[in-house]
C-alpha cells in the first residue's frame, strides 16, 4: 500500500514540468561552462597555471572529471538549493493552494501519513537532481574533455588531484553527500509548505534561511561559531574530494543534519496536524 | 449516518459553527441550506476531518471524526464546490491516485466507475481538457471509488450552468434510487435542496435555525392573499370581527382557528367593501428560508 501510494506521489510530483525546472538550468549551465573553458584560452590558462605551479603536468588533470568537478563549485552552492526547495515548497502548499489537498483529507489517509509520502517523493527527488547533476557534467564534459585524472582546486580549502579511477570514485562520492544537502534543503522547504502560507513563500523562506545561514558563516568574526549553522554542516559533500577524507568531521556533520531532517520534519508535520483546511 | 452533538467551530473571535446539532439517518437526501458564509463548508470540513472543532462532536457512520478518521470515512465519497484535480494527469491517474489514498483499487473498479458516469472513451485525455460538466462527473467517480454508503457534497450545483444542474440533480436521484447512499449536501441554492432533498437544515450566522422535513415546509399556511381596495381597513374590520388573527406585507392575513375564506369575503362584502382576488397561500421554500434569515 505504502508503496502503491508513494508511486502515485511520484506520479503527480514528475508529471509536473515545473519539476524539471532545476534538470534542465543544470544542463544549459554545465553545457555553458563547459564551452567557455573549451573555447577560450583564459581559465584553461588559469588552471594550467595553478597546477604547473604546484609541480604537476597540467595536461593529465585537464578532464572531463576536473571541468565537471569544478562546475560544481557554484551550481551546488547556489543552484541546487533553489530547485529543491522550489520542489519542496511545492509539495504540500502547492496541493492546497490548488484545492487538491482538500480532495485528498476527504479520504481515510492520516496527514502524518501523507506528509511522509509527500516527503519521501521529496527525497527521491532530491537524489535524482543530484544523480542528474553529475552525470550531465561529466557526459558533457566528456564530449569535449578526456578521460584523466582529477584536480581540484578551492582556494584556501582543497588542492586534491587523483588519477581518473580514484577521481571518478571521489567524484561519485562526492554526490552522494551531496544529495544529504539537496535533502536538507528540500525538507527545509518542505517544513514551510505545511503552514498555511503560499508555495512561494515557503521556497522563498527556506532559500532565505540557507543563504542567511552561510552568510553568517562567512563572517569573520563568527569563524569559532561557525558549527552552529546549517550551512557549515550542508557542504560536506566537498570533503568527499579531498586527498585524505576527514571522515570523523562527516560524521559528525551527517549526525546534525539527521538531525536538523528530523526536527524540520516533526515541525511541519505538527504544523500540519493542527491546520484546518479550508477551501 | 451522521451525528453532531453541540458542534462548534470558531475562528480567532469569528465563531463559524455555533453549537450543532444534526442527525442524518441511513438512506436520506439531506440538505443543509444556508447563504455564503452561513457556516455550513465549514460544518462539512468537520464532518471530514480536515477542520478541528473547537467544541462538541462528529460522528460519522458510527465513529468518532476526530478521533478515529480513517474509520469514519471508510465508506464516505465526498465532492467539493469546485473540484480540483491534476490538470496535468488523466482522468484516469488521478482517479487511481485518489483511489489508493482509501485502499487498493482494482483496475476493474475504476473502468466501472468510469462507465458509471459516462466518461468513457475520455479516461485517457488530460484533465485540463475536460469541460466543468466533465469535471463534475470525474469528481463524482472519485467520489464513488471507494463504495461509499454516504456520499457528502458541498454546493454541488455551484458554477453549473442550467444543464449541468438539471444533469446533477438527476445523477443525486439515481445514486440514491440505484446504489441506496445516503447524501448529504449543503448549498445556498433553495431550487436545489428543494428539488432533491427529504429533509433540511438551515444555518444562519453558524447557527441552525431549522431542521425538517419538506413537507413540514410546505404544509397549507393558514396565511391568505387577499386583493381588496383598501387592505388595512379590511384587516382592520377583519380583526375586530375576530376572523383573523395577523396580517402582513400590505396583502396576506392569517386566518384564526376554523375560520373559512366564504366567512371572510361575506363578512367584507356585507360591509360594502369589493373582493378583487382571495386565495390560500402555499408557502414555498424560499419564503421560509427567508422569513428565517431575516428573524
Amino acid at each position: 500500500m505504502f508503496y502503491l501510494q508513494l508511486r502515485n506521489e511520484l506520479w503527480k510530483l514528475f508529471a509536473k514540468t515545473r519539476t524539471y525546472i532545476g534538470f534542465l538550468m543544470f544542463l544549459l549551465a554545465q553545457n555553458v561552462i563547459i564551452l567557455i573553458f573549451r573555447f577560450t584560452n583564459g581559465p584553461r590558462a588559469n588552471m594550467m597555471r595553478t597546477l604547473e605551479g604546484n609541480g604537476y603536468l597540467a595536461r593529465e588533470f585537464i578532464s572531463a572529471l576536473t571541468v565537471a568537478t569544478f562546475m560544481l563549485l557554484p551550481i551546488a552552492y547556489m543552484l541546487l538549493p533553489l530547485y529543491v526547495s522550489l520542489v519542496g515548497g511545492d509539495l504540500v502548499a502547492k496541493e492546497a493552494e490548488e484545492g487538491t489537498l482538500r480532495m485528498i483529507l476527504s479520504r481515510p489517509i492520516s496527514r502524518a501519513r501523507l506528509l511522509l509520502l509527500e516527503w519521501t517523493a521529496g527525497a527521491i527527488f532530491s537524489f535524482a537532481l543530484v544523480t542528474a547533476l553529475g552525470l550531465f557534467g561529466v557526459g558533457f564534459a566528456s564530449l569535449w574533455f578526456p578521460w584523466k585524472g582529477l584536480f581540484v582546486f578551492i582556494p584556501g580549502e582543497l588542492f586534491s588531484v587523483f588519477d581518473a579511477a580514484a577521481g571518478w570514485r571521489h567524484y561519485a562520492a562526492a554526490h552522494l553527500m551531496m544529495a544529504t544537502k539537496a535533502c536538507t534543503v528540500m525538507g527545509l522547504a518542505f517544513m514551510f509548505s505545511c503552514f498555511n502560507v503560499k508555495p512561494a513563500a515557503a521556497t522563498i523562506l527556506a532559500i532565505s534561511f540557507v543563504f542567511v545561514n552561510f552568510i553568517m558563516q562567512n563572517i569573520p568574526y563568527f569563524r569559532d561559531l561557525q558549527h552552529w549553522f546549517l550551512s557549515y554542516h550542508l557542504n560536506i559533500w566537498t570533503f568527499m574530494l579531498s586527498q585524505t577524507i576527514p571522515w570523523w568531521r562527516i560524521g559528525e556533520s551527517l549526525s546534525i543534519l539527521l538531525g536538523f531532517n528530523l526536527t524540520f520534519l516533526a515541525i511541519g508535520a505538527t504544523a500540519f496536524q493542527l491546520r484546518d483546511i479550508k477551501s | 449516518m451522521i451525528r453532531l452533538a453541540g458542534l462548534s467551530k470558531s475562528f480567532g473571535d469569528r465563531v463559524a459553527v455555533d453549537d450543532l446539532n444534526l442527525h442524518v439517518p441511513r438512506g436520506e437526501i439531506f440538505g443543509l441550506l444556508g447563504h455564503n458564509g452561513a457556516g455550513k463548508s465549514t460544518t462539512i470540513g468537520m464532518m471530514l476531518g480536515q477542520v478541528w472543532p473547537t467544541k462538541g462532536e462528529v460522528l460519522v457512520c458510527g465513529c468518532d471524526v476526530t478521533a478515529r478518521r480513517q474509520q469514519a470515512l471508510q465508506k464516505v465519497g465526498a465532492i467539493f464546490e469546485t473540484p480540483m484535480f491534476y490538470d496535468y494527469l488523466s482522468g484516469w491517474r488521478n482517479l487511481e491516485i485518489l483511489s489508493h489514498y482509501s485502499a487498493p483499487t482494482p483496475r476493474e473498479r475504476i473502468r466501472e466507475v468510469i462507465d458509471w458516469v459516462g466518461l468513457t472513451g475520455r479516461e485517457k485525455s488530460k484533465v485540463r481538457t475536460y469541460s466543468h460538466g466533465m469535471r463534475a462527473r470525474l469528481a463524482l467517480a472519485q467520489a464513488l471509488l471507494p463504495q461509499p454508503e454516504l456520499l457528502i457534497l458541498d454546493e454541488p450545483g455551484d458554477g453549473l450552468d442550467p444543464e449541468g444542474i438539471h444533469e446533477m440533480r438527476q445523477t443525486i436521484r439515481r445514486l440514491h434510487r440505484e446504489l441506496g447512499l445516503t447524501i448529504f449536501l449543503s448549498s445556498h441554492l433553495l431550487s436545489e435542496v428543494e428539488q432533491v432533498c427529504t429533509r433540511i437544515a438551515v444555518m444562519n450566522q453558524g447557527r441552525k435555525v431549522f431542521e425538517g422535513s419538506l413537507d413540514q415546509i410546505k404544509q397549507p399556511q393558514s396565511w391568505v392573499q387577499l386583493r381588496v381596495d383598501d387592505f388595512a381597513k379590511a384587516a382592520l374590520l377583519l380583526r375586530q370581527e375576530k376572523l383573523v388573527v395577523e396580517e402582513r406585507d400590505g396583502k396576506f392575513i392569517a386566518l384564526a382557528p376554523n375560520v373559512g375564506t366564504d366567512q371572510v369575503v361575506r363578512r367584507l362584502v356585507e360591509q360594502g367593501m369589493a373582493v378583487y382576488e382571495i386565495v390560500r397561500h402555499q408557502q414555498t421554500l424560499e419564503d421560509f428560508y427567508l422569513d428565517l434569515v431575516r428573524r
